[in-house]
């Protein structure tokens, strides 16, 4: 049992599956941090159910907010890492392991998941692309070198919690902690991550089009910063 | 002559796009934006109660009629509104999410008796 370490879980309409993310977390960690993100549907019985600690947004707000609001209580709990983990069941638990035996060498301050370093299964090819792209765009607005930038899973240190200051509520987030890596310059590392996607995530994933609005979004920040 | 208007349509809407992003939210940016107005509406008098002055106008920095100058000032002046309500939109969204977070952290901590340090 680890005790040293956060799961920070956003969650937004999970009903279906977030339990068993949580309770195979908790097998592991004995603290798990659900952010219910105004969900209409059970998402945080199902969630009061476990062990896990509920934080409820009063109304949607977005993954990026429910990813700070997460920090922000996490950063109470007596821990030294944490760790920002999908609820729907994509990322591993096996791979936050081998993250945190990375992160705890004291090398590094963030280690970001990587599915192109990885393994990925069952991705559609026009996604890929898109995520290709995005890829390539981000690195060019954040300065960092990186070959996946939209990666839901992520293991850092106290130091960056304190100073994670995510104000991007929706999928543009994944952006803009990059740009907070490469402004305080935090020592960061990609670890390859097996990411499954299930039909389940297929459905609930963000759609292409949306990549629209996370470039216009960086770019007007980029501009009014 | 018809490079004349390209030139100034450019340059001014850049300028007023990064003049406005950059002063939105100080005071001589909020003044800045009363005296564009109100320099907006003196023109539209004017326009109107002398139809000719447009076209002098226009003639002027290259464009070919009055009321082509006029609908390219209007869209200049439509897509500065544009992006500053949605810069003023997003700000407000902010103070509403900040306030939201607060709430739950409250909510949260109360639940689970954790005393803020």
């Amino acid at each position: 049992m680890n005790t040293n370490v956060v799961i920070i879980i956003p969650v937004y309409n999970e009903a279906k599956v977030i339990s068993g993310v949580v309770s195979s977390a908790l097998k592991s960690f004995k603290y798990v941090v659900c952010v219910n993100d105004g969900s209409s549907d059970d998402s945080s019985v199902e969630i009061v159910k476990t062990d896990a600690y509920l934080v409820e947004h009063p109304i949607n707000m977005g993954q990026g907010a429910a990813l700070q609001t997460g920090i922000e209580f996490a950063r109470q709990l007596p821990v030294d890492y944490f760790v920002t983990f999908d609820a729907d069941g994509q990322h591993r638990i096996k791979d936050v392991q081998s993250m945190l035996k990375e992160i705890k060498t004291g090398k590094y301050d963030i280690m970001l998941g990587s599915r192109f370093l990885g393994e990925t299964i069952g991705m559609k090819n026009s996604k890929r692309i898109i995520l290709k792209l995005a890829i390539q765009f981000s690195n060019i607005i954040s300065g960092l070198k990186l070959t996946d930038t939209h990666n839901g899973l992520r293991v850092f240190n106290r130091t960056v919690a304190e100073g994670m200051q995510i104000t991007l509520p929706d999928m543009a987030h994944a952006s803009e902690i990059l740009e907070i890596i490469a402004e305080k310059k935090y020592r960061y590392k990609e670890i390859p991550v097996t990411i499954e996607y299930t039909d389940y995530s297929r459905a609930k994933g963000q759609s292409i089009i949306n990549a629209v609005n996370i470039g216009f979004d960086a770019l007007l920040r980029k501009i009014t910063k | 002559m018809i490079i004349i208007i390209q030139i100034i349509v450019i340059v001014l809407a850049l300028v007023i796009a990064v003049a406005t992003l950059e002063n939105r939210s100080t005071h001589s940016g909020k003044a800045w934006k009363k005296i564009a107005l109100v320099l907006l509406a003196v023109g539209m008098v004017v326009a109107v109660l002398f139809p000719d002055t447009t076209n002098d106008a226009a003639h002027l920095v290259g464009v070919g009629r009055g009321a082509d100058l006029l609908l390219y000032v209007t869209v200049i002046a439509f897509i500065f509104y544009a992006l500053n309500n949605y810069l003023h939109q997003q700000d407000q969204r902010d103070v509403l999410f900040r306030l939201a977070r607060r709430i739950a952290l409250v909510d949260a901590n109360e639940r689970y008796n954790i005393r803020k340090k």
